[in-house]
């Protein structure tokens, strides 16, 4: 057959984002998410209104939910690539789209799709919470810095989406997927956090949001950190999708 | 008996059961062997603060293998296969043989129970030499006691989660949820800085029974208690549950 990918590419995309949109999975996660996300929030914002007045920042706070936050984001992107594998879905869906790199690239866009809106509604809700609850005790950051960490941290919990649907594309199977990414961003990660260079994706992706501190020495820049976490997914969805056309379904 | 042994070979032969036992054997030793290369100076310099905590540390977070062991035990029956290869759960099938719901769940407890005792002692074993292997002289004796209560939470934390998966029946839920509470940014920490409730949650209550830390709050014993109390009140909402549900809902 010969059609043009640019043909090819709006159907694909709109079934990709057709699947994802009725995976009922998708919406428990996103509002799970949500709701802990608040909770998290309730819980940094008063322990910051235990400290002293006037010394922290709304957005630190607001933030600082962000380390569990992207646990919702890892399950999101698994889910996503992995729920294919449960049943024979795959097979229903490679005999449909016979184009397995265009196919996987549409899934990686359909998610970011989705989970961008989504990644900036609850990280802005987490920061819209503390600022109602400390207006008069923290530091108010300016409109301009607020939308640009916010926007990082979208960004930051968009592409560990992407990463994880790669590593789920990789695996296979839900479980030892979770098992791999949880372990690596909740135990290896903070255990090496002092001893290796911050060129990993979590270590590098936290600078995209977090405000640079002065006493640190080797931090990297927002756009440095961008950089690198692009870098990753980037290498790990050519990887994933390499397997998969060499693979057997 | 019968019963007992067939959900022993069931678990042996699970897919993705290997990533239980890697974890659980070997990530203890790797962690305590870190932390004794990160703290052997000090320990030798005599000035270490942390020496009551060397070794043990891996063995608080080795725990992720038997919850793993937990989950899957229980998330694996309810898997739907395939509809190529009929659509079917393996719960009907085991329910079908043992037809007694309460000895079908003991069964399949005593299994995870004699699983995660033999995990923590291979675990013990290979921790006990790491840290022995790089400290040498230095090593601070490991009291029975203490690797006793390690052996513990062990198999309480794996029927805790073996519990929380049966009132799920979803892998996803309960894997997060306690991986991340039993990694080093755990939820109860931080809600420990909130209210002191927070020590009576299982994991924070479980790790009193070996962790001897300087902001403990339960003596070792209580703690053991505590944790008990809650894997005997998730058994018996499970018991419940599983009594009354509907096996194809």
């Amino acid at each position: 057959m010969s059609v043009s990918t640019s043909r090819k590419i709006t159907p694909i995309l709109r079934a990709e984002l057709d699947k994802l949109v009725t995976l009922p999975l998708i919406w428990l996660t996103l509002m799970g998410t949500f709701i802990l996300n608040l909770v998290l929030a309730a819980a940094f914002t008063s322990i910051g209104l235990q400290g002293a007045a006037g010394t922290q920042s709304i957005l630190n706070i607001g933030l600082a939910s962000m380390g569990y936050l992207q646990a919702g984001f890892i399950i999101l992107g698994i889910i996503a690539t992995c729920s294919e594998y449960t049943g024979g879905q795959i097979r229903t869906t490679l005999t449909a789209i016979p184009w397995r790199g265009l196919q996987l690239s549409a899934k990686h866009l359909a998610l970011a799709i989705i989970t961008l809106p989504a990644a900036f509604i609850i990280a802005a809700s987490g920061v819209l919470y503390t600022f109602i609850m400390m207006r008069d005790t923290a530091v108010v950051a300016e409109i301009n810095t607020m939308i640009k960490t916010l926007a990082g941290a979208a960004g930051y919990l968009t592409l560990t989406t992407l990463l994880s649907a790669a590593i789920g594309a990789l695996i296979r199977r839900t479980t030892p997927a979770l098992v791999v990414l949880l372990g690596y961003y909740f135990t290896v990660s903070p255990l090496t956090r002092d001893s290796l260079p911050k060129y990993f994706p979590d270590t590098a992706g936290y600078y995209m949001y977090m405000p640079p501190s002065s006493n640190e020495i080797n931090a990297l820049t927002p756009m440095q950190g961008t950089g690198i976490l692009i870098l990753w997914t980037l290498i790990l969805i050519i990887i994933a999708i390499v397997f998969y056309c060499k693979r057997d379904a | 008996m019968r019963a007992f042994k067939a959900e022993l070979s069931k678990l042996f032969s699970l897919p993705g059961i290997w990533l239980a036992f890697l974890i659980g054997a070997f990530a203890p030793a790797v962690i305590a062997a870190l932390d004794s290369i990160a703290e052997k100076e000090e320990i030798i310099a005599g000035v270490s603060t942390r020496l009551s905590e060397i070794g043990y540390i891996g063995l608080g977070l080795g725990v992720q293998g038997v919850i793993i062991l937990g989950v899957l035990a229980v998330s694996s029956e309810y898997l739907t296969e395939s509809s190529e290869s009929g659509g079917g759960r393996q719960i009907t099938t085991s329910l079908t043989v043992v037809s007694s719901r309460l000895r079908f769940l003991l069964a399949k407890a005593g299994a995870v129970t004699v699983i995660s005792l033999l995990l923590c002692m291979v675990a013990i074993l290979t921790t006990v030499s790491a840290t022995h292997l790089i400290l040498g002289e230095y090593t601070p004796a490991f009291e029975a006691s203490r690797l006793i209560g390690a052996v513990c939470y062990w198999t309480l934390t794996a029927l805790l989660a073996f519990g929380i998966t049966v009132l799920t029946k979803n892998s996803m839920i309960p894997l997060t949820v306690l991986l991340i509470n039993s990694s080093l940014v755990s939820f109860s920490v931080l809600l420990s800085k909130v209210t002191k409730l927070a020590f009576y949650l299982p994991d924070r209550a479980g790790l009193e029974l070996f962790m001897f830390t300087n902001d403990r709050f339960h003596p070792p014993f209580t703690g053991g208690l505590i944790l008990f109390g809650w894997v005997v009140v998730f058994f018996i909402a499970a018991a419940i549950v599983f009594h009354r549900r509907d096996v194809a809902s």
